[in-house]
């Protein structure tokens, strides 16, 4: 797999000025030994950093970690040096030398995270970038955008779509286009685990144009975005995924309008994902008894599929056959003792059934995930 | 059981109050209920379309003054504001004036250098009431709102936490076009699955919620009374709840928009589901056991007491009621303690708290 392009490269410098700045702003880090060969050593890599000799600094620093290696700050400005200068291993080992020492070094944690991208350990990455977006590391204006837009490659690597796309809505609305952010937010999408760079120059029109109309969606410019969108579909009428990416868009705000894009995915190509989508849609409208038909196709194709147990748990228990819906309904929580959706259906099964403690709870266990 | 998404299209669909089908109520009583619904004369001679009233003039004759008929009016339909025609407040930097001349009303912000001003077209709520407004083709909700109590125009609730920078800003907050179709789709009748104001009927008509009526009236036209709308007498409390939410907004809604707070006090099925002695099979509970939607809103206390005391009387009226408690304090006016009144945030209107309970002083609002 080719490394992806950065969407913006100003976003790397900035981002590695930023660290600096954050992290001698939080951490008073002072060197342990007073030797004067330790201390000279430190003098001359401070300098020839400052004469951005990169190069020497890096040699410096690496011999003054030799002599005192619980020195702190020479392991965060060996690894910055290092991911500056594109020597993502040694910046790796940095960093994780940093680690030890300071566990809550978010700044260090994001960076290694950026530099274990750059050398293919997208698992680490992700662990990384996920655990420091979630410290803050992503707050600051200035490193959000490098932070996000690889954490959100990550994210959809790993199929994690929804939350890749929630790193892409906040991009958007920093108003950080690019080519690359369009393509890797229609590849998010359109549920495709690739990075932009894979995609064949072929088809990189059509993710772009995809791509735009999502970020335009993101950004909250729901008309425009549209008409984007219309005019893809006129353009693509046979391409699979579109209508269920904009589908998957809507879905959160008008489970009507998202049902509406499901339906005409399922004419083009019908996946079990896909019906058991229509299904909730039409489990949010309250037309259960429509929603058995998808939902049950979605079961059959995959039972072990998450959605399709709660939506035909939902339309079935709705619909008379509480006892399945139940089983169904419960042996969802079994694998996520947290969704919403099960605990909304069996809360209302205990309410039709007269069930007023098991209602109850599950009501109380609604408000409390809801929080 | 979808109501809303089976709305059919208003250009072949009858409004149920047209000229014909008032004349109808009026005129023609006796044969309403005849068998074949429609005289072989009246089919003959008679162009004139067939109407839900015609059969249903009961109903018919209620159902215009409910306030679901009126949850949207169209320009020119508004006495509330032909009363007070000079309506104007300031709030922060920005000037608001309501101005109704010959019926028609005018929505006016200004900052005291530049003024927008914009027809009021669609007219949401009967007594306190936003306005939706169109400009360069996107939907806004107005910023303020009229608020009959105080008879004052105020910051529409929700809105409080705007801070307006433009003028345009200070008009309304510019609505997504999902919002603009749901926010239709319940004020309206025939918004289907793209909005098209110029195709919709304000206020709600039998289809709304009657899914298939007008299939049915076309039928029953030709003696044909196979194709009913779905019946909706069966449904238990809890399906009644559902129903009626998808408007007035189920507890599952509620819970999946993560909504809190007492701004949310209006969604009565949400609140209701909160209710100790709200059992989804019960239909003594459920919203049309003391809310019919085709009348105006009862607002005797009286009338609301023996809808508690069928469960809480000293007779209980079925053995399935024998574990309902019977209140120590009083025998009337329950609903001023067990639902009491909350303030929405801004003030100026207030509404009644669907989660029934034993209210403790000085308590929070429950969520």
């Amino acid at each position: 797999m080719v490394l992806p392009l950065f969407p913006n490269p100003a976003w790397r410098v900035h981002a590695s000025i930023f660290f600096l700045c954050t992290f001698f702003a939080i951490q008073q880090v002072t060197a342990q030994d007073s030797s004067p060969q330790f201390a000279e050593l430190v003098a001359r890599a401070s300098a020839a950093r400052d004469q951005q000799n990169l190069p020497l600094a890096i040699q410096l620093y690496t011999q003054a970690e030799q002599i005192n290696p619980s020195w702190q700050e020479g392991w965060w400005y060996l690894g910055v040096l290092q991911y500056s200068s594109n020597q993502y291993p040694g910046a790796i080992d940095a960093f994780s030398h940093l680690l030890q020492l300071a566990p809550t070094a978010v700044p260090a944690m994001a960076l290694r995270g950026l530099s274990e991208f750059e050398t293919g350990a997208y698992d680490d990455a992700l662990r990384d970038l996920d655990q420091a977006v979630a410290q803050g590391a992503a707050n600051g204006p200035r490193n959000e955008q490098i932070i996000r837009y690889h954490l959100a490659l990550l994210l959809a690597r790993a199929a994690r779509f929804e939350d890749a796309l929630a790193q892409y809505t906040a991009l958007a609305h920093l108003k950080s286009e690019s080519p690359d952010l369009f393509i890797a937010i229609a590849l998010a999408g359109t549920r495709s685990t690739s990075f932009p760079a894979d995609v064949p120059a072929a088809d990189r029109t059509f993710y772009q144009s995809a791509g735009r109309a999502g970020y335009t969606f993101l950004s909250g410019e729901d008309q425009e975005a549209d008409h984007l969108f219309t005019e893809l579909f006129a353009q693509y009428p046979t391409h699979s995924g579109l209508h269920f990416y904009y589908g998957y868009l809507l879905f959160p705000h008008d489970p009507e309008m998202a049902g509406n894009q499901f339906r005409e995915e399922l004419d083009i190509k019908p996946t079990s994902e896909t019906q058991a989508l229509l299904a909730l849609t039409l489990i949010y409208e309250g037309r259960y008894a429509d929603a058995l038909k998808p939902a049950q196709s979605a079961y059959s194709a995959d039972p072990d599929l998450h959605i399709a147990q709660i939506a035909l748990g939902r339309a079935l228990a709705e619909t008379g056959d509480m006892k399945r819906g139940t089983e169904l309904l419960t042996q969802a929580l079994q694998r996520d003792p947290s969704d919403l959706e099960a605990h909304l259906g069996l809360a209302s099964v205990y309410s039709r059934t007269g069930n007023r403690e098991e209602e109850a709870r599950e009501r109380k266990i609604c408000r409390d995930l809801a929080n | 059981m979808s109501a809303k998404s089976a709305a059919t299209s208003p250009t072949s669909f009858w409004p149920l109050f047209s000229t014909v089908a008032l004349v109808a109520v009026g005129v023609l009583p006796c044969v309403l209920f005849a068998p074949s619904g429609i005289s072989a004369q009246q089919k003959q001679n008679d162009p004139a379309p067939v109407t839900c009233a015609i059969c249903h003039a009961g109903v018919a004759k209620t159902f215009r003054t409910a306030p679901m008929r009126h949850a949207m009016e169209p320009d020119g339909a508004n006495p509330l504001l032909a009363a007070h025609p000079d309506l104007t407040v300031k709030l922060g930097a920005y000037t608001y004036t309501v101005q109704t001349r010959g019926g028609h009303s005018t929505y006016s912000v200004t900052d005291g250098t530049d003024t927008l001003t914009l027809p009021i077209r669609w007219i949401f709520g009967q007594h306190t009431q936003t306005w939706v407004l169109e400009k360069d083709g996107h939907f806004y909700e107005s910023l303020v709102s009229y608020f009959p109590r105080e008879n004052t125009l105020a910051t529409t609730p929700g809105d409080q936490r705007i801070t307006p920078h433009t003028i345009e800003e200070a008009m309304g907050r510019r609505l997504p076009i999902w919002e603009t179709r749901v926010c239709f789709d319940c004020h309206a009748t025939g918004v289907g699955k793209k909005l098209d104001v110029s195709k919709i009927t304000p206020g709600l008509e039998c289809e709304h919620c009657h899914a298939g009526s007008q299939q049915h009236m076309a039928d029953a036209a030709r003696d044909n009374f196979k194709t009913l709308p779905p019946s909706l007498k069966h449904l238990d409390a809890e399906q009644i709840s559902n129903f009626c939410g998808q408007c007035h907004r189920t507890f599952d809604t509620v819970m999946r928009n993560r909504w809190h707070g007492p701004a949310f006090v209006r969604f009565q099925p949400y609140r209701m589901a909160l209710s100790k002695c709200f059992i989804g099979s019960d239909p003594r509970i459920s919203c049309i056991a003391c809310h019919n939607p085709h009348q105006t809103l009862n607002h005797s206390a009286a009338y609301y007491d023996s809808k508690c005391l069928a469960c809480h009387g000293e007779t209980k009226a079925t053995p399935a009621a024998h574990d309902a408690k019977i209140c120590p304090v009083a025998k009337s006016n329950c609903a001023s303690c067990h639902m009491p009144k909350i303030e929405l945030p801004g003030g100026h209107a207030q509404f009644t708290d669907h989660f029934i309970r034993i209210v403790k002083a000085g308590e929070t609002y429950p969520q």
